[in-house]
C-alpha cells in the first residue's frame, strides 16, 4: 500500500546486470521512502550502486527485482504518467552542442507537450534565471561546462516537474557555477520540488539535504539527516591541533606515533599542516595535548575541537576507516606556519 | 488519463514529429550528411552503369532503388549509438513517450531524408535526362514504403547495446553491400541463375527495385502490389527486433 507522503518508495529494489545467476548484482535489495519536499541525497562511493538506483527510478533500467511506487504510481505498471512528474539531469550533461539553447529548450518543451502558450514564456523564464538569456542564439557547442550543464538543469525544469533527480550535479564546475546551481536546488526545493540528489560530494549533501542514504556495496548502510548521522558517530569526533616545535625538536618515532600516545586518542591524522586527533572525548583531550605541548616547548599555534563530519560518518559506513593514511606519514613533522585555513569549511 | 487514449495517441504523435524535428536538425541537415546523402547513390549509379548501354528511364530507376536504400540507412545506425555516447539518448528515453513512438521517429526521419533525396534524384532524372514515369503514384508509394523499410532495418544496427558508433559500421555495411549485389539492382532478375533469384526474393531491395522499374518504365517481373505488400511487411517487421533489443537492454542492463 502506497503512502501519498512519499515521492518515492522503495522496496526490495534489487538490479542485476546480465542475467540473473550469471550476472553481476549492482544493488541488493534495498529499500526507503523520499518525502515529497524533501532534498534527499543518495551517496556511495563509485561503483557503490547510486546510479544504478536513480536509473531504475527514473526507467531507464527494469529492476531485476523489488518495486518502485513514485507518488502513488507502480513504476512497472504506470510509467507514462510518472515520467511527466519528473525530470532527469544526468551526470554529463546531455545537451545537442548542434542546437541553440533555445532551441534545445523548445526541443524537451514539446518532448515534455508544455502547452504551446507556455513555452516560449518559461523558456525565457529559465534563460534568464540561469544568466543564459543573452546566449540564447549561441550553438550550445560553443558554451563552456557550467552553462551547460546549467541548460541541462533549464531543460530538465521546463515542465515544472514536481520531482527531480541530479546526478552529480556541480564537480567539474568552476566554485561560481556549483554555488548558482547550489543556490539553485535551494530554491526549487523551497517552491515544492522533491529533489532525489545523487552525489559523492559529502559537503554538498551536508549543505543540501535533510537527508540522506549511504549505500555501499549496493546495500544501503544508513538513512538519517546528515545531523543525526554525525551523532551516531561519536568515536570520529576530533581536536585538531597545530603545533610549531623549536628547531630540531623531532619526537621519538615520530609526530604520528607520540600524538597517538596521547590518552583517549584513537588515531591521529596530518591533515594539512595541523594534525588531527580523533577521539571519543575530545573535552578529555584537551588538557592532556596542551600539557604535552608545554612539556615539550610545542607552542600551540590552534587548537580546536571537530564534531564528525559527514565525510567521517561517511567513511566509517563505506568501511574505509578515518586515519587510514596514518602510517604513510606518522614520521612527518608539523609545518611551521601558514597552511592553516587551507581545510575550511569541514565543520 | 485527462483525455484518455485520444489524446495519449495525439501526444505520441505529436512526440515522435519532435523526435524527427530534432534528428533532421542535429544529425541529418549538416553538410557532411547532405553531401554523403546526394553523392552516393550517384556515385554508385555511375560506377555499375558505365559502359552499359541503359536508357534514361532505366537509369532513373535504378537511381531511385539505390537512393531509398542508401539514404534511409545512412545515418540510422550510427544515430542511436552516437546519442548513447553523448547521454541524449536517456533524454528520448526517460521522457514521457512509448518507446514504439520513439524508434518510430527514427525510422522515420531516416525515411523522410530519403524521400527527400529522392525527390532531388528524380528530378535530375526527369530534368536532365528527359525520363518519364510510367506509374507516378506507385512510385510515390514505392519511394515512401522502401524509404521507410529501409530506414527500419538500419534501425535494428542502431538498436545494438553500444555506444560507439563503429561497433555498428561493419555489420550494418556487410549486410546493405550483401543486399546490393543480390537483389536485381545492377543485374536484373531475369539474367540471374534460379538458385540467386531465390536468394535475391529474400531481399527487400529486390521488391523496391522491381517496383521501381514497374513505375518507371511501366514493366515489373513482379506484380507491383506484391513488391508494395512486401515493402510495407518488411517495414513493420523491422520495427520488431529494435524493440525487442532495446527492451533486452533495459532488462539485463547492456
Amino acid at each position: 500500500m502506497s503512502n501519498l507522503n512519499y515521492a518515492i518508495e522503495v522496496n526490495n529494489l534489487t538490479k542485476v546486470y546480465g542475467r540473473p545467476g550469471s550476472g553481476v548484482l549492482a544493488v541488493d535489495h534495498i529499500n526507503f521512502a523520499v518525502r515529497q519536499g524533501e532534498v534527499f541525497g543518495f551517496l556511495g562511493p563509485n561503483g557503490a550502486g547510486k546510479t544504478t538506483t536513480q536509473r531504475m527510478l527514473t526507467t531507464l533500467l527494469e529492476p531485476t527485482e523489488g518495486r518502485i511506487v513514485i507518488f502513488g504510481h507502480d513504476l512497472a505498471r504506470e510509467a507514462y504518467p510518472v515520467k511527466r512528474q519528473m525530470g532527469l539531469v544526468p551526470e554529463e550533461s546531455n545537451v545537442y552542442t548542434e542546437l541553440t539553447a533555445w532551441d534545445n529548450l523548445m526541443f524537451t518543451a514539446q518532448l515534455y507537450r508544455v502547452p504551446r502558450a507556455e513555452r516560449a514564456e518559461r523558456a525565457q523564464q529559465l534563460l534568464e534565471i540561469f544568466g543564459l538569456w543573452e546566449k540564447r542564439d549561441v550553438k550550445v557547442e560553443n558554451f563552456s561546462k557550467g552553462m551547460r550543464r546549467r541548460l541541462s538543469i533549464a531543460m530538465a525544469i521546463i515542465h515544472r516537474p514536481p520531482l527531480l533527480f541530479l546526478d552529480e550535479p556541480t564537480p567539474g564546475l568552476d566554485v561560481q557555477s556549483a554555488r548558482a546551481i547550489r543556490d539553485l536546488i535551494r530554491q526549487l526545493n523551497a517552491e515544492g520540488t522533491t529533489i532525489f540528489l545523487t552525489t559523492h560530494q559529502i559537503e554538498e549533501a551536508n549543505q543540501l539535504c535533510d537527508r540522506v542514504a549511504i549505500i555501499n556495496h549496493g546495500r544501503i548502510a544508513a538513512i538519517d539527516t546528515p545531523e543525526r548521522l554525525k551523532a551516531t558517530f561519536r568515536r570520529v569526533q576530533s581536536v585538531e591541533v597545530a603545533l610549531e616545535p623549536p628547531e630540531g625538536f623531532e619526537p621519538s618515532g615520530g609526530w604520528g606515533e607520540a600524538l597517538t600516545a596521547l590518552p583517549g586518542v584513537t588515531t591521529a591524522v596530518k591533515w594539512g599542516d595541523k594534525w588531527r586527533l580523533y577521539t571519543e572525548d575530545p573535552s578529555a583531550l584537551l588538557p592532556q595535548v596542551t600539557d604535552y605541548a608545554r612539556a615539550n616547548e610545542l607552542k600551540v599555534i590552534s587548537l580546536s575541537t571537530l564534531g564528525p563530519s559527514l565525510e567521517d560518518v561517511f567513511l566509517e559506513l563505506t568501511g574505509q576507516q578515518v586515519g587510514t593514511v596514518r602510517h604513510e606519514i606518522q614520521n612527518d613533522r608539523p609545518r611551521r606556519r601558514g597552511m592553516k585555513g587551507q581545510m575550511g569549511g569541514r565543520r | 488519463m485527462k483525455g484518455g487514449w485520444r489524446q495519449r495517441l495525439q501526444d505520441e504523435l505529436a512526440q515522435a514529429w519532435v523526435v524527427i524535428v530534432k534528428d533532421m536538425k542535429v544529425h541529418y541537415l549538416r553538410p557532411g550528411m547532405i553531401m554523403f546523402g546526394f553523392m552516393m547513390p550517384f556515385f554508385m549509379f555511375f560506377s555499375f552503369s558505365v559502359r552499359r548501354e541503359m536508357g534514361a528511364a532505366q537509369g532513373v530507376a535504378r537511381l531511385l532503388a539505390l537512393t531509398t536504400f542508401f539514404t534511409a540507412a545512412a545515418a540510422g545506425p550510427f544515430i542511436i549509438p552516437l546519442e548513447r555516447r553523448l547521454g541524449t539518448y536517456d533524454r528520448l528515453l526517460a521522457a514521457p513517450m512509448s518507446l514504439l513512438t520513439l524508434l518510430l521517429g527514427k525510422a522515420s526521419v531516416g525515411a523522410l531524408f530519403a524521400i527527400g533525396v529522392s525527390i532531388f534524384s528524380l528530378l535530375v532524372g526527369v530534368l536532365a535526362f528527359g525520363a518519364t514515369i510510367a506509374q507516378p503514384w506507385l512510385l510515390v508509394a514505392g519511394v515512401i514504403l522502401g524509404s521507410f523499410s529501409f530506414s527500419a532495418l538500419g534501425l535494428i544496427f542502431g538498436s545494438i547495446p553500444t555506444r560507439n558508433p563503429g561497433d555498428v559500421q561493419m555489420p550494418s555495411t556487410l549486410l546493405r553491400w550483401g543486399l546490393l549485389f543480390i537483389s536485381g539492382t545492377f543485374i536484373p532478375l531475369t539474367e540471374m541463375a534460379p538458385a540467386a533469384r531465390t536468394v535475391a526474393y529474400l531481399s527487400p531491395l529486390t521488391y523496391a527495385q522491381d517496383l521501381m522499374n514497374y513505375a518507371v518504365l511501366g514493366v515489373g517481373l513482379l506484380n507491383p502490389w506484391l513488391d508494395l505488400l512486401v515493402l510495407l511487411v518488411s517495414g513493420v517487421l523491422f520495427m520488431v527486433p529494435p524493440v525487442w533489443m532495446h527492451q533486452r537492454a533495459r532488462r539485463l542492463g547492456y
